[in-house]
């Protein structure tokens, strides 16, 4: 029998997917190289506020996940870091990978907070409150260089000469888990994305609502900061549309579901409409977390995809044209915000020109495992629309495969 | 008693521009508990840590405080270093010193720093009574048992037979195959059940590593992760064994609609799998079918979506419009569960092939027509509101999976919890195939309603998990944490002044705490596999019979007591 | 004006954190026992508190539906809303007890919290009453 193979596995995405096959791969021995291109760990879900159906805090168990991955000997974590280039050679996957390292080295990185007091332009700031290891980071766009932060920091931790670093390694497969990002809607004008400030995507809606965030929890309009009076969730926004996604984003009816109900306890008296086409609840609670308050007096379902959004000129508010399908009955109502859900797809559909590789993607862009060398295994959003425990599931089981696909070589 | 090292950070000035170090390095002086202390520049860089250690040596202190910042800053940077060079875990505290009062009191220097002291000396006072937690470390049985050899269960045995372990795969009916048994076609691929089972079927048959009882029973487990003790008899015999790890994936069971739409009473009202035991003998050729969706379903008594119903009724109307595609086939739902990708094509295939839906409300379900057989159904279609008389002769019930009956056995014996609907529960929200008992894992159904290539993804899943811990040669009790390292420690009693109330067997979150007689009395004996140190039954102990060792019940009175600077002795 | 926070090293302490992060300024009044989880902390050890003079204790914890520890944070906080109501029957107060789960977790929430209960506590009458 021959020897199992002693090369590491590379997984291509830090967030719950790649988090989860990370562990388990350095759970059962194996070496594993992930690889973010973001300057933290935890993806799409470290973004979130709070997690259906349990209503979590989104940080707090994946900050545990992350702390593990950070601290296992066999996990070597990459961020600021894209895969360039994937090649077999002989049994062996051949990667090339190019870091754009930070100015400010994280391990280095007290927190002692010297630079960002000593900046005149005030462009240091923190990489973010839940964030593990802390540290500052300096935004480009901003800075003048004039190198007052490189003087103060007593650990050497900034140097604005780092440069791109290539490295390379023959590792044994990939893992995909490169998540899912918003998809464009322009394509789609009738949802009225960009016409106002406060119609925004879901993922906007919860960076503008989040208890961590800029808001402090509070529901304010984008606009003109006041307490909104009623807002509605649209679902199926650019999925499930043949001009568009033509799949559906399986996410975004709990996700809906979740925030409306955030809403009506942090303030009961805004309204929330969610109009929908299929409620899909069918994960583990999901039901039964979609029956909480919703249908009752403040959020209401309404089933139907609305054909025109825009904004009320000169009048504050949101108009929604739709036809309410139970009742056939086609109506305007006025909104004060909008949140739209659905367009969000693998992030590798975007095509990048940079690339030397591609995985073999389906129509709707979502990796297809198995179909050749590079593409062998995938997990979560980036194989098909899942949501965080189907995600983790998935990334288990690639890993477990990737184990028995060295087993054989 | 041993002596305490104590060093004060400054944080590049960060700390000491509030709090005057200097002057708590004179107190340090005073404090005979404390054998060595520093004041330091920095304490978490590379060298930093290895000058503190070599003086921590050189000192002969036991145990450590370290001044400085928040343990989610570099503190435990501090601490992993100081393990590194050989200290123990258990005898390094951190006192935060920056976020926790530097930076928060920089108005107020005098207070910070007489908070600064206090806090100092409550981790000295602390520290000196906290005791160590006994830790228990077992060899590991390389084996494992894997309940239920369905789609599930087969997959999880094939990857661990394929991974070396040896396994014992337990089967109640006579055969492999689970619910694949009984179906013909799976979605989405629209293979043969059997087919897709095939593969792993003969695969489990032909590696020796795996051990197939069918007609098994379980008769008792007992033990803990790494070390389970099964008894089971089976067609083989009555069996003994011993595992490392146990994975559930004893499936579920279709739930019969008895008393809803006229089943049992209309003759040609039946459910999704007696069409599939239909499909199973050939083709049906049928002109007319009506599916209908939510059967017992998203109500009161069952209010979950069981994943399933959907994607199989679009598979067999999708099947009978194959057949015949003159036949007339209706889906009455209340929602069209197929998210994701795959399902939604799959949906939009039906759509494609004509089949028929139409949507009703739970409020005004449809109605069936007929005297001894089944002649239409009266469905009130809500899309377009109005009430349609559906012709057929034939309607299919899809009716959710429940739980087996046995898992609140299963679960008794391996000390695990049911959710409400009594499937296994599960850690949220990132460890779905874990239960609150390490060593344990479930997938497929019994965990929750699944389609079998989720069945089969999840038995990989748990499969990976179990493998994890067979791996290990052994395994210690401190090891099997809920936080990132090691646990904080575990629940100890003191057998002597136990009254055995039980008061901490009721509380306890994961079933670690038992009653076992010792002579004449009943005292509590804590599991310490089982145990996580969440403190619980000490909270409710009558008599502080329980401690957890690291929190020692002195410790925190001595604490208390030095908060807010009361002179006292340790 | 003494208080003890207990709070635990998840939800808990991550606001006190964030706010030390932040910098955010705070009366320097009170102390903060680390636990692993909210569910250590006994009725025993809050009622010593008191006994030792402290006039407020405050309990953090992570809100119910996210404790690590498998919901062991639901039988602390019935417990301790039981002693509350002792607390009440005794004299010394059931409001000298906050009970703060899943509602401290964010630094400018951790603020509020300890801020409220400063104020909160110089409205009642003094502590040296019943010591």
């Amino acid at each position: 029998m021959k020897s199992e193979s002693s090369a590491p596995v590379l997984i291509i995405g830090g967030g719950v997917a790649g988090i989860g096959a990370a562990l388990d791969l350095a759970g059962c021995g194996h070496a594993v190289h992930l690889i973010e291109r973001g300057h933290i760990l935890g993806g799409q879900v470290a973004k979130l506020d709070k997690l259906y159906p349990t209503d979590h805090c989104a940080f707090c168990p994946l900050w545990t996940d992350i702390k593990k991955v950070r601290e296992h000997p066999l996990i070597a974590v990459h961020t600021f870091t894209e895969v360039k280039e994937l090649k077999r050679i002989d049994d062996r996957l051949h990667a090339v990978m190019v870091r754009k390292p930070p100015v400010i080295d994280e391990n280095l990185c007290v927190f002692c907070g010297k630079c960002a007091a000593e900046c005149p332009e005030g462009a240091i700031q923190t990489t973010g409150d839940h964030v593990y290891p802390p540290s500052y980071r300096i935004d480009q766009d901003v800075c003048n260089r004039c190198g007052m932060c490189t003087k103060t920091c007593p650990t050497a931790a900034i140097d604005f000469q780092r440069s791109e670093e290539t490295s390379e390694l023959l590792i044994d497969d990939v893992i995909w888990a490169s998540g899912f990002t918003e998809v464009d809607l322009t394509p789609l004008p009738e949802f009225g994305l960009g016409t106002n400030p406060d119609i925004m995507t879901a993922m906007e809606f919860e960076e503008w609502t989040a208890e961590a965030g800029i808001n402090r929890g509070a529901i304010i309009k984008k606009s003109n900061q006041s307490v909104p009076r009623n807002i509605a969730f649209i679902q199926c926004a650019g999925a499930r549309d043949q001009r568009m996604l033509p799949y559906c984003s399986a996410v975004c009816c709990m996700h809906a579901v979740k925030q409306a109900q955030w809403v009506q306890r942090r303030n009961p008296a805004i309204q929330c409409v969610v109009f929908y086409t299929d409620l899909r609840t069918v994960g583990r609670d999901y039901y039964e977390y979609s029956l909480r308050d919703v249908g009752g007096s403040r959020v209401r379902l309404i089933r139907g995809r609305p054909s025109l959004i825009y904004p009320i000129p000169q009048k504050n508010g949101i108009a929604i044209k739709f036809e309410n399908t139970m009742t056939q009955k086609r109506e305007i109502w006025k909104f004060d915000m909008v949140v739209l859900n659905g367009n969000i797809g693998s992030s590798l559909k975007k095509t990048d020109q940079e690339k030397h590789f591609s995985p073999a993607l389906s129509g709707d862009g979502f990796v297809m495992p198995g179909s050749d060398d590079i593409s062998r295994f995938a997990c979560g959003f980036s194989m098909e629309p899942s949501d965080v425990a189907e995600s983790v599931i998935q990334a288990s089981s690639a890993a477990v495969k990737a184990i028995l696909a060295k087993r054989i070589k | 008693m041993s002596g305490i090292a104590v060093f004060l950070c400054r944080c590049f000035g960060e700390i000491n521009r509030v709090i005057d170090l200097d002057s708590l390095q004179k107190k340090l002086e005073q404090d005979h508990s404390v054998v060595f202390f520093d004041v330091v520049e920095s304490i978490c860089l590379a060298d930093d840590i290895k000058e503190a250690a070599s003086r921590i040596r050189k000192s002969g202190a036991e145990k450590i405080v370290i001044g400085g910042c928040s343990h989610l800053a570099r503190g435990t940077v501090v601490i992993d270093g100081l393990v590194r060079e050989g200290m123990k875990r258990s005898a390094i505290r951190l006192v935060d010193l920056r976020e926790a009062c530097a930076w928060i009191h920089a108005d107020d220097p005098a207070n910070a720093v007489q908070k600064a002291w206090d806090l100092i000396r409550m981790e000295i006072a602390a520290l000196y009574h906290r005791r160590e937690s006994d830790n228990v470390t077992i060899s590991v049985c390389p084996e494992v048992m894997i309940v239920g050899a369905g789609p599930a269960g087969l997959s999880a045995a094939r990857t661990l037979g394929r991974l070396g372990f040896k396994v014992h795969l337990l089967e109640r009916g006579s055969n492999p195959g689970g619910m694949l048994n009984l179906i013909s076609h799976v979605y989405p691929s629209d293979e043969k059940a059997q087919e897709k089972i095939k593969l792993y079927v003969h695969e489990v048959e032909k590696n020796p590593l795996i051990h197939f009882y069918p007609k098994a029973k379980i008769k008792s487990i007992t033990g803990f992760t790494g070390d389970f003790k099964v008894q089971v008899s089976s067609a083989a015999g009555e069996e003994m064994f011993r595992v490392g790890a146990v994975i559930l994936a004893s499936g579920a069971r279709v739930w019969l609609p008895h008393g809803l739409y006229r089943y049992g009473k209309l003759k040609n009202v039946i459910t999704q799998m007696e069409v599939e035991r239909q499909f199973l003998k050939g083709p049906l050729t049928i002109t007319s079918a009506v599916f209908i969706q939510c059967v017992g379903a998203r109500n009161n008594e069952r209010p979950y979506c069981a994943t399933m119903c959907c994607p199989s009724s679009l598979k067999n109307a999708v099947r009978i419009r194959d057949e015949n595609p003159d036949a007339r086939v209706f889906i009455l739902h209340r929602d069209i569960m197929t998210p994701g990708s795959t399902l939604e094509a799959y949906y939009r295939n039906a759509l494609a092939k004509g089949v028929q839906f139409i949507r009703f409300e739970e409020t005004n379900s449809p109605e069936m027509l007929g005297d001894e057989r089944v002649e239409g159904v009266d469905v009130y279609d809500v899309i377009n509101g109005i009430k349609i008389k559906l012709d057929t002769d034939l309607v299919v019930l899809s009716t959710p999976l429940v739980p087996n009956d046995d898992n609140v056995k299963l679960a008794g014996m391996l000390g695990l919890q049911l959710d409400r609907y009594g499937f296994f529960s599960e850690i949220y929200p990132l460890h779905p195939l874990e239960t609150r008992v390490d060593g344990v894992f479930i997938c497929g159904s019994a965990r929750w309603p699944v389609s079998s290539d989720h069945a089969m993804m999840q038995g990989e899943g748990a499969a990976v998990k179990a493998a994890a811990l067979l791996g290990r040669e052994t395994v210690s009790a401190l090891s099997l944490s809920r936080i990132p390292g090691e646990k904080f420690g575990h629940a100890s009693v003191n057998a002597e002044t136990c009254t055995g109330c039980g008061n901490c067997v009721a509380v306890c979150p994961f079933d670690a705490c038992r009653l076992q007689k010792m002579g004449r009395k009943s005292i509590s004996r804590v599991n310490k596999f089982r145990c996580k140190a969440c403190g619980n039954c000490v909270s409710v102990c009558p008599n502080g019979t329980v401690q957890l060792p690291e929190h020692d019940y002195r410790a925190v009175g001595a604490m208390i007591k030095r908060a807010f600077g009361e002179e006292s002795a340790l | 004006m003494k208080m003890l926070i207990f709070a635990c090293k998840w939800c808990g302490l991550i606001g006190a954190d964030s706010a030390g992060k932040k910098r955010i300024q705070l009366p320097a009044d009170f102390r903060v026992i680390p636990v692993e989880c909210a569910a250590l902390v006994e009725p025993d050890a809050v009622i010593r508190a008191f006994a030792s003079g402290i006039a407020g204790v405050a309990v953090l914890g992570c809100h119910l539906g996210g404790c690590r520890f498998n919901h062991a944070n639901h039988a602390a906080v019935k417990r301790l809303e039981l002693l509350k109501t002792l607390l009440d029957a005794t004299g010394i107060g059931g409001n000298r007890l906050l009970i703060s789960f899943g509602t401290a977790h964010e630094d400018h929430q951790y603020a509020e919290v300890v801020k409220t209960f400063f104020e909160e506590l110089r409205s009642l009458p003094s502590a040296d009453l019943w010591m």
